[in-house]
Order: C-alpha cells, then sequence, then structure tokens
C-alpha cells in the first residue's frame, strides 16, 4: 500500500542542509561549538547522542528558530520541524491540530481537515479524530503531533524524537511505517533519536555526537539494503557491528 | 451535588443563627441592626419597590460590563501586538486601578448628569482593568515552545493571535471578568451614591438616612446575591467556553 | 465575529443612553421647563412642590417642573450657581456663606420660614435643657456653621464649651445618636428627625436652636444664579405663584398633596410623612400681610451679623435674597 506524504520529489545531488562551524552559547553554556555537518537532498541522517549535548539546539538552528552565535547554516527550502513536546493545542480536536500545518499554508479549515483525516487510521489513531488531546494517552499526541508535521508538505523533516513517548511496540511499528513512507516518498529527514536501533533502521547515516558542547564523534554510514525489516535484521551481523560502533562512541 | 454544599449550607444557616442571635439582644437597638427575620419581612413588604430598583441596577450592571469586556479585550490585545505601547501603558494601567472610584464616581456624575450613562460609565471603568491585565497576562503567557513551532509552520501574527494566543489567553480573561463580577455591583452603587434618580444603592443610602433599616439589609442582600449570581455565571460561562484543561499542553 | 458586532452594538447603545440627558428650553406645549434641584432627598418638607405639580399649578402658569434629588448635599447651591439647575433648594445659612465666598446665588423665596435645626438626643442622655449639655459628646455633620450655632447655645446657657465634645459624624446623624455614638446630634430637623423617632418609640430630647440663643432664619429658601434670575424672572415668579398655590391646596385637602407625595416616592413611609406635614405646614405661612415666601430683611441682617460675629463670614448678607420675584397676591 503505498502512502502519500505530499511533498515534491526533488534531485537527489542537491544540498539540503549545510552547517559549517556553528557556534551556540546559553550564557556560560556551550551548546555547540564549531559543529559541521551536511545532509544531502533525500538523505534520512539519524543524530545520536547523551543529553545535553545540543541535538535538539540543532535542530531548531535548522528550522530557523534560533540563530547560530556564530558560524552559517544553508538550508536549502522549507523545514518542518517536530518539537520533543507534543505541544497540540488543547482547544482543537485531534484532526484540527494535524491540520494546522496545512491552515497556516493557507488551506481553508474544512479543507484541512479533510486531508487530515484520512491519515489518522493508516497512524492506528482511527476512531480517535474528534477526540481532544487531555483524551489522548501520551503517545496518541505524539502521533498526531507527527502527523502534523508530515502533513505541513515541506521537503526536510525535522524530528526530535519523535516516538520518544511511545511504548515499544507501538513505536516499532511507527518506525517500519516511517521507513515504508519514505521509500515510497523520499524527503530529507533529519532524526534526533536515543535509540540506536531506530537510528539504523532509518536511517542513511549516523551520527553520533559528543556531550557538551556539542561535536561529532562518529559518522556511520548505513549501507544495509532497504526495506530494512526489524526482524531479519535482529541477526544480521553487519547490523550488529553498527550497534556496537555506535554504542562505543556513545561510551556505553 | 447536594452533598457537596452541605458544609456550606450549614455554616451560611450558623452564621445567620448567629446574626439573629446578636439582633435579638436588648441592647442592639433594632433601627441599627435588622434580624434575619426583618430582613426578610422587608424583602416580602418592599418587594415591589426593591424589585423596581433592582432592574435599574442591575442594567447599569450589565451593559457597564460588556463594555468593559469589549474594550478591555481590545485594549490588551492592542497592547499585547504593538509592545512598545504595552511598556509604556501597563505601569500606568496598575497605577490607575488604584484610584479610588469613590473620587471617580462624583466627577463623572458632575460631567454627564444623572441619566444611567455615567453609571454605566463607572461600572465599565471599575471593571475594565481586571479584564484587560488578566487578559494581557495570559497573552504574554502563552507557551513559548507554541509560538515557536507556529512561526516554523510559516503562520502570519494575526493567525498566531486569533489561533493560539487568544484561545490560550481564555481562561485568564475569564479569571478577569470573575473579580469584575464581582467589583461591577460596587461600582453601580457608588454610581447611585454620587447621584441618581432610582436604584438599589440609592434605595439602600436613602434607607439609612431614613431609619428604614430592615429595608438598608433588605437591599444589600439583593446586592449580594447579584453579585454572587453574576460570579456563578462567568464561571458556567467559563466551563462552557473553556472546557480543556490548560495542564495538557505541559505534558 | 457575530460576538463583536454584538459588543459594539451594546457600546454604541450604552453611550447613547448616557448622552441622551440633553436639556430642554421648551417643554410640551410650548411650556417654558424648570429645573428644581431640592436640598436632599425628597420628604414632607418638600409637599407644597408636590401638590403644586399635583394641582396642576405649574402648568396654568405655562411652567414645566422637573423634580430632581442630590444625592450629595453641597450639590444644590453648586448646581444653581453654574445654571446647571434654574431652581434649587438651600438654606438660608448655607447661602449667606456661599455668597461670601463668591458663590453667585440668590435666595428668590422662602419656603419654610423658621429654623428646623434641632439637637436631639435619647433620654438616656439626659440633656433636657442647654445646661445639661455640659460634659457631653454632640454630633454634627462637620457643617461650620452648624458648630457656631452650638458655639452659641453653649455660651447662651452659661456653659464651657471646652467641656463638651463636638464629634464629626457625617451625615447619618440618627444612627450616630441611637448607636450612642454620640449623646446628641445638631443637625436634624425637629418636625422630620425628631417626628421620626418619636413614632419610633424613641421618645427623643428636642432643643430646636432658635429657643437656645441662635437668632432666626429660614430653613428652606428658593435660590437661582442672578443670571437665572435676570433670564427667567417671570417664569421664577410664576414658579412661586404655583407653590403659593399649592400651600393653599394643602391646607384645604392635605392628602392630596401627601398622596402625590407618596406616589413620587415609594420609598417614604407614609405615616411619618404625614405627621410631619401636619406640623411643618404653618411654617410655610409669611408674616401678616406679606407674599408667599417673603424673606424678612431685619431678620436677614441679623443673622448675617450673627455669621459675620461668629467668624463664618467677612461680609453681611446684603443682597441675598430678593423678594421681587415674590408672587403679587398673599395667602
Amino acid at each position: 500500500m503505498t502512502t502519500r506524504l505530499e511533498a515534491p520529489v526533488r534531485p537527489r545531488q542537491a544540498e539540503a542542509v549545510a552547517v559549517r562551524g556553528v557556534t551556540r552559547r546559553f550564557g556560560p553554556v556551550t551548546a555547540l561549538e564549531g559543529f559541521d555537518l551536511e545532509v544531502r537532498d533525500g538523505e534520512v541522517v539519524a543524530i545520536v547522542g547523551p543529553s545535553g549535548c545540543g541535538k535538539s539546539t540543532l535542530l531548531e538552528l535548522i528550522a530557523g528558530i534560533q540563530r547560530p552565535d556564530e558560524g552559517e547554516l544553508v538550508v536549502t527550502g522549507s523545514a518542518a520541524y517536530m518539537p520533543q513536546r507534543d505541544l497540540l493545542l488543547p482547544w482543537r480536536d485531534a484532526v484540527g491540530n494535524a491540520a494546522l500545518a496545512l491552515e497556516s499554508a493557507g488551506v481553508p479549515r474544512r479543507e484541512a481537515r479533510r486531508r487530515a483525516a484520512p491519515m489518522f487510521e493508516r497512524l492506528g489513531l482511527g476512531q480517535f479524530e474528534q477526540s481532544r488531546p487531555h483524551e489522548l494517552s501520551g503517545g496518541m499526541r505524539q502521533r498526531v503531533a507527527f502527523l502534523r508535521t508530515l502533513l505541513a508538505g515541506r521537503p526536510l523533516l525535522l524530528l526530535d524524537e519523535p516516538f520518544g513517548a511511545l511504548d515499544a511496540i507501538t513505536r516499532s511499528a511507527m518506525q517500519d511505517w516511517l521507513a515504508g513512507a519514505l521509500q515510497a516518498e523520499p524527503r530529507t529527514v533529519l532524526l534526533v533519536t536515543h535509540d540506536v536501533t531506530e537510528a539504523l533502521l532509518l536511517a542513511d547515516r549516523v551520527v553520533v555526537l559528543s556531550p557538551r558542547p556539542g561535536r561529532v564523534l562518529t559518522e556511520l554510514c548505513v549501507d544495509l539494503a532497504r526495506p530494512r525489516v526489524r526482524r531479519e535484521l535482529v541477526g544480521d551481523p553487519a547490523f550488529a557491528e553498527f550497534e556496537r560502533r555506535a554504542l562505543e562512541a556513545l561510551g556505553c | 451535588m447536594l452533598k457537596r454544599y452541605l458544609p456550606t449550607a450549614l455554616l451560611l444557616l450558623a452564621a445567620i443563627g448567629a446574626w439573629q442571635a446578636v439582633a435579638s439582644l436588648g441592647s442592639v437597638d433594632d433601627l441599627t441592626l435588622a434580624s434575619p427575620v426583618e430582613t426578610v419581612r422587608a424583602l416580602r413588604d418592599d418587594s415591589s419597590l426593591l424589585f423596581d430598583n433592582t432592574l435599574t441596577t442591575l442594567w447599569e450592571v450589565l451593559l457597564g460590563l460588556v463594555i468593559a469586556v469589549a474594550l478591555g479585550a481590545g485594549a490588551a490585545v492592542v497592547m499585547h501586538v504593538v509592545r512598545p505601547l504595552r511598556d509604556a501603558a501597563y505601569p500606568l494601567l496598575i497605577a490607575s486601578q488604584a484610584v479610588p472610584i469613590v473620587v471617580v464616581a462624583p466627577l463623572l456624575i458632575l460631567a454627564f448628569d444623572y441619566g444611567i450613562g455615567p453609571k454605566i460609565a463607572i461600572v465599565a471603568l471599575i471593571c475594565f482593568f481586571p479584564v484587560t491585565v488578566n487578559l494581557l497576562d495570559g497573552l504574554r503567557g502563552v507557551e513559548p515552545e507554541l509560538l515557536k513551532l507556529m512561526r516554523s509552520l510559516g503562520a502570519s501574527r494575526l493567525a498566531m493571535l486569533w489561533k493560539v494566543e487568544l484561545p490560550w489567553a481564555l481562561p485568564n480573561l475569564f479569571s478577569g471578568l470573575r473579580i469584575a463580577a464581582t467589583v461591577s455591583v460596587i461600582g453601580a452603587v457608588f454610581g447611585e451614591w454620587a447621584g441618581a434618580d432610582n436604584g438599589l444603592g440609592r434605595l439602600v443610602l436613602l434607607g439609612i438616612n431614613q431609619l428604614e433599616t430592615p429595608r438598608v439589609y433588605a437591599g444589600v442582600v439583593i446586592l449580594t446575591v447579584m453579585a454572587l449570581a453574576l460570579f456563578v455565571l462567568v464561571s458556567l460561562a467559563e466551563r462552557a467556553a473553556v472546557p480543556w484543561s490548560r495542564r495538557e499542553v505541559r505534558s | 465575529m457575530r460576538f463583536a458586532l454584538v459588543l459594539m452594538a451594546c457600546a454604541v447603545l450604552a453611550l447613547g443612553a448616557g448622552c441622551g440627558e440633553r436639556k430642554e428650553r421648551t417643554g410640551p406645549n410650548g411650556t417654558e421647563r424648570l429645573q428644581l434641584m431640592l436640598d436632599f432627598f425628597p420628604n414632607a418638607d418638600h409637599t407644597p412642590i408636590y401638590a403644586a405639580q399635583a394641582g396642576g399649578h405649574f402648568k396654568d402658569l405655562g411652567l414645566d417642573v422637573q423634580v430632581r434629588a442630590p444625592a450629595d448635599p453641597a450639590a444644590p447651591l453648586r448646581q444653581a450657581a453654574a445654571g446647571r439647575v434654574d431652581l434649587a433648594l438651600s438654606y438660608e445659612p448655607e447661602v449667606i456663606r456661599a455668597r461670601d465666598k463668591g458663590v453667585d446665588v440668590v435666595a428668590v423665596g422662602a419656603l419654610v420660614q423658621q429654623p428646623l435645626t434641632s439637637i436631639i438626643s435619647l433620654p438616656d442622655a439626659g440633656i433636657r435643657t442647654p445646661k445639661d449639655l455640659r460634659g457631653k459628646k454632640v454630633g454634627t455633620a462637620g457643617i461650620d456653621y452648624q458648630s457656631a450655632f452650638l458655639q452659641a447655645i453653649l455660651q447662651k446657657a452659661g456653659v464651657d464649651p471646652a467641656g463638651v465634645m463636638e464629634r464629626n459624624v457625617g451625615f447619618d446623624l440618627n444612627p450616630a445618636l441611637l448607636t450612642k455614638k454620640v449623646d446628641a446630634t445638631l443637625g436634624s430637623f425637629w418636625n422630620y428627625e425628631g417626628i421620626d423617632l418619636r413614632l419610633k418609640k424613641r421618645n427623643p430630647q428636642v432643643i430646636r436652636v432658635d429657643k437656645a440663643g441662635v437668632p432666626t432664619y429660614d430653613e428652606l429658601v428658593f435660590v437661582a444664579s442672578s443670571k437665572t434670575v435676570k433670564e427667567k424672572g417671570d417664569a421664577i415668579r410664576g414658579f412661586l405663584g404655583a407653590i403659593a398655590r399649592g400651600v393653599r391646596d394643602l391646607r384645604a385637602n392635605p392628602k392630596k398633596g401627601l398622596d402625590a407625595l407618596l406616589a413620587a416616592n415609594r420609598d417614604l413611609d407614609p405615616r411619618l410623612q404625614s405627621e410631619v406635614l401636619k406640623v411643618t405646614l404653618p411654617l410655610y405661612a409669611p408674616p401678616a400681610g406679606r407674599p408667599f415666601g417673603w424673606q424678612e430683611p431685619t431678620e436677614w441682617s441679623a443673622f448675617g451679623k450673627f455669621m459675620r460675629d461668629s467668624g463664618l463670614i467677612q461680609k453681611g448678607a446684603g443682597g441675598a435674597f430678593t423678594n421681587d420675584l415674590l408672587p403679587g397676591g398673599g395667602l
């Protein structure tokens, strides 16, 4: 079954994101120092690192919500940012929240809701379209937020622990779904996650960051064949090797 | 529901009982303190007189409140959007709440005579500030992450205001309205004391002067009930308009 | 959006209601409109006005009279002087004092020809004559000439003023008396508060100020600014004539005027007002051979002297009143 994500297909060679020598400080604390990163168009990059290493700051810088103190950021095309907290509007129902990005793009409310509704089923949220955020579990809220991000229809997705609040079963279901969706309709994705397995499942490249101030410790080019099926990967020695290297870099 | 309010009802009955006891003391002149029994009697005997005057005061209160909400909400939004204006005007807004209405009311009556207009203006004035200040604080307190998200989604300033900031601040507006509801009645009474041809506040003043003590107490009871009813109405309106709990966004 | 429109409509309505108080010079059928502000809340002292209204006398004389009550006792003089009302009711001492300060008002006719101000106390205080005021607390409304009354009374009775405490209790004299905050009050009217307390079985002791050492004066007078006197002299004369007829009607049939008063002021106690009217009716009458509203010049100048001697005014009472607008025929 194909899944439409409503984004234009772009040529693969172009550079989507370029981060050069970026430094970001908050008073005495330096979140990022002299940070470099390049993301090619259509690439899925997972960013893994310990808490406080500046992962979220990096995403916000790329999203344009923060400005660097030093260095430069070049982002081609617009980005849809999904923050760690779901930030659903409590006075709107689930569909209303999911449609928020479309409305902001100028789509009339009724039309936006009409486009958003069918996606609920696919994310396992069928029946809950009219529910209010306070009636939903944390995991459901996060999925609605995720849907909101997707429906923005932007070529670049910045996802900050998009499945962090989900239980293991739902999480793996969502990971499989996203992997499938990206295969059908490629987008440039920058994914921040704690979960190494998730990173290896979804990403073309895994970037491991050091503790604060964040720097790139290791980059792993994950050349495992797609589609990546969790069941099969578990026994795959190549997968285990990547996992070992990533965990080693993290110091575990 | 009944069980929840039983302790309150009992306490109220006890208070009324104490009131009756004190009023029945020989040492207390019945012209200075009316007992609950006498008050109820006055409510019955003077019912048509009280009713007509209550209507006048109620009209002043309701219109004044409506104007206060309209102007207050407008002012809060403008001050929120135009930052330099807010910085300049906010301290003045707070300070002006300190000006006693007892002073302002006679000035308004002097300028605009005895019609119902000045009374409505006084109520509006006294209710304007809690509404404005509370709504403004609510608008200021919108979760910054939420605003960042909206900005990243490309929402215009107007969209942010209409879709996020105002709905967010709605509970604050109701907080201000609750305060306004309770002081609105006081405002109307002060306005009538400064100059009026009818109204419950004026009737109470006359009653004090004419030693019609039970009537005075009856009037005060009605005024209290009026303020209480307005308060309850606002709370009910809030429950209908703001069914969500703000806590949810903080998850 | 609909809600916003409703709000705006309400705002406009409210402002409109407030601005609707435009004063018109002519009433219905080309009658001349006069605004009268009473001295205080309406009561039986004002019955002649309501009697004149009920008897159609204002209409007969081509007048449309609007009666207003002030909430602030200082307002009537101010409003008359400013021309915001054409006529007001005030007190002779008040008028003299105001003129001394430069306020432009003139007394055009006396409604009540004697003082009503009294010292009132309850039996417990044991004040039967002014001598008994020694060592007592007297409550006043803080009016300077009433304090002067007290001083004059004490002087005449030979009581040392230092031994009498004067307290300002605002305008609610009776409550202060009943709660025993003071032993006696000065400023209530013997024909009103005195009777009220008597009817409520409090057995008050009443000492009239003019019987205790204060020279006589007109307690209630109609006043107008000199500008209004010049511009509306004829209307004022008609007004006073109508009042005179009202008093005449009251003599013949007090109940009619009383009913008119009570109909316009439903908060009044009928029994009290009836008793008040009974004792007040004779007080409207001018001296023999004089027209209604006559203000006796010798009395006014004697009172003016009293006020000057008490340090209340600098000049005298000259020009404070005029009898020129009194109706032709007396009562």
